[in-house]
């Protein structure tokens, strides 16, 4: 479609950081992200909303295969993402042509706790190395 | 449909040994409202088969579009199909993900719920 901004993207007459493409879908990283991953995966044929995929259309699925082989590309498919598709001005959706939302990003929580349990484990490896380790109190 | 898990709340919803507000069910999927709604129209649409996260779904499954196809129809049902809705699938915990058998959240505003 002549007006419209991720037509002309997947065309490529607008700059776009791409991390994945197909014959069927291009995935490229949003210009106002919301999280340290936000990507979005945009079929290539012009679906305004997802009330407009015809009844035996596979193109969701298709674009959840592109969002898990983005996700173990990047490294987030084990700790985890958001895949989410917004239909409709009530939905959140702004720019309308069909596009599904990747977005992770390790949550600060998470991160600590890692710290923490790292911080442990580094801490009775040091006593048991100063054997230390049986004569705490 | 003989893939369920023990211990997995959804395929105990689905064999109907868990109560749950159905509000779709077909061969694939069955929709229920969520227990816990964080929006007056919060709907889990969940494959009948335990698949545990989207990662997991196989290379050539079409079972994500008969989800979204399904959102479609849910949406369409409870008025909010042209207005708008959210789909979404949270992937493993650090996604949100809470139970392990693959669901999508069908989210809206509009309290169009029918009688």
């Amino acid at each position: 479609m002549d007006d419209c901004v991720f037509c002309k993207i997947v065309q490529g007459s607008l700059p776009s950081r791409r991390v994945y493409e197909d014959e069927t879908v291009v995935a490229f990283h949003d210009v106002n992200p919301v999280g340290p991953i936000h990507v979005l995966i945009v079929p290539r044929t012009h679906f305004p909303t997802m009330n407009d995929l015809a009844e035996d259309d596979k193109i969701l699925s298709h674009m959840g295969k592109a969002a898990r082989n983005i996700a173990r590309d990047l490294g987030i498919d084990r700790d985890g993402y958001r895949f989410y598709v917004n239909v409709g001005r009530g939905g959140g959706q702004v720019v309308f042509h069909l596009h599904a939302h990747l977005i992770a990003g390790r949550s600060l929580g998470m991160a600590l706790i890692k710290i923490a349990v790292g911080f442990a484990i580094v801490s009775r490896k040091l006593l048991a190395l100063l054997g230390l380790a049986d004569r705490r109190m | 449909m003989g893939d369920f898990k023990d211990n997995c709340v959804f395929c105990e919803i689905i064999r109907g040994t868990t109560p749950a507000d159905k509000v779709y069910e077909d061969d694939l999927v069955v929709a229920f409202w969520d227990a816990k709604p964080v929006r007056p129209i919060h709907i889990l649409i969940v494959p009948r088969e335990h698949i545990p996260t989207l990662n997991d779904v196989g290379e050539g499954s079409a079972i994500l579009s008969h989800i979204g196809k399904i959102a479609t129809v849910i949406a369409h049902r409870f008025g909010v199909r042209d207005s708008g809705y959210r789909f979404f699938i949270n992937v493993n915990a650090g996604g949100g993900q809470v139970v392990f058998h693959l669901h999508a959240h069908v989210i809206a505003y509009q309290p169009d719920r029918p009688a």
